[in-house]
């Protein structure tokens, strides 16, 4: 079952054994989705958002938490929010619960290098949505964007 | 030399740091994100990660050299690098993080410390064998070829 993908000419074959590898290209979305990118190392934000805009959104940036609460709580809307842990001076489960406790009810994803079953049920309980391992990939973004887009996934 | 000589230089090249284990298929995904409108975002973010690479390495240095350890710093410094090596996926580099916080949780400085130089070994090995890289991609641009783009099989 081996998927259709676009065969370049110029590619060349690793054959990694059946590895499936996805690619933010694989995605188009019918709607202008939005979101916001909160990490506080500046390339990691760099390659995070440049992710999420090969895939069509506008994406914004903040460096950290109190940033990113008071953009919310200015009004300023996102269809997804990516939060680090890890984040200098307020960290991303903090982030979250104030997030939430603006009321904003969007699709928060908790990244982190390290992922213990703790950590995940502490970001769970603080208000987010789905955790992952840094950095984000397309496996777990893809099905998100398209659930957001309210197309089906057909994988 | 002739472009299609230096484009198939290096595929070969590429390909070698990925069976070594130096890159992970994140960096592919950079590598996707390279286009005319961003024409030197993998340069431009790799820059960044040799920049705050090095800088977690001196403060790792700095503290594991201190009389009385201060390891919740020396594991935060760590969970940096992890989290900023796999973010553009310098595996080996980031493997070695892995190691290097198990020794930081149970306090054994000894183990840090060879961590530590494992962590700068593998750091410094892709930081080389990447400028080798982009001057290659550099060499192609000059000559008026293109990169070729590289794809993992199924």
């Amino acid at each position: 079952m081996a998927p259709a993908f676009p065969s370049g000419d110029d590619r060349a074959d690793f054959g990694t054994g059946g590895h499936r590898q996805f690619s933010f290209h694989d995605i188009v979305l019918r709607n202008r989705l939005t979101a916001l990118v909160v990490d506080g190392v500046d390339f990691c934000r760099l390659v995070e958002q440049g992710f999420l805009r090969s895939c069509g959104l506008e994406t914004q940036g903040v460096n950290n938490g109190d940033a990113a609460v008071e953009l919310i709580a200015s009004g300023a809307k996102f269809d997804l929010i990516i939060i680090d842990m890890f984040l200098p001076v307020m960290d991303g489960l903090e982030t979250t619960r104030r997030i939430r406790a603006l009321g904003e009810r969007c699709k928060i994803v908790g990244v982190s290098a390290y992922i213990g079953e703790n950590d995940r049920e502490a970001f769970l309980a603080a208000g987010g949505d789905v955790f992952s391992e840094k950095p984000v990939s397309p496996e777990v973004l893809i099905p998100i964007l398209r659930e957001l887009d309210g197309q089906y996934s057909n994988i | 030399m002739e472009v299609v000589q230096i484009q198939r230089t290096l595929m070969d090249y590429t390909k070698s740091l990925f069976m070594e284990g130096l890159l992970d298929s994140q960096f592919l995904q950079l590598q996707q994100l390279q286009d005319e409108s961003n024409p030197d975002f993998v340069v431009e973010v790799v820059s960044l990660f040799f920049d705050d690479s090095e800088k977690l390495l001196n403060e790792l240095t700095i503290a594991l050299d201190q009389p009385s350890v201060d390891f919740k710093k020396v594991d935060s410094y760590v969970h940096q690098l992890k989290g900023s090596s796999s973010s553009i996926g310098a595996q080996r580099v980031k493997n070695a993080c892995v190691a290097f916080r198990n020794f930081c949780q149970v306090q054994n400085i000894e183990g840090c410390l060879t961590c530590l130089q494992q962590v700068k070994q593998e750091y410094y090995l892709v930081k080389n064998k990447l400028e080798t890289l982009f001057r290659l991609e550099q060499q192609i641009v000059t000559s008026g070829g293109s990169i070729p783009m590289i794809e993992m099989g199924f």
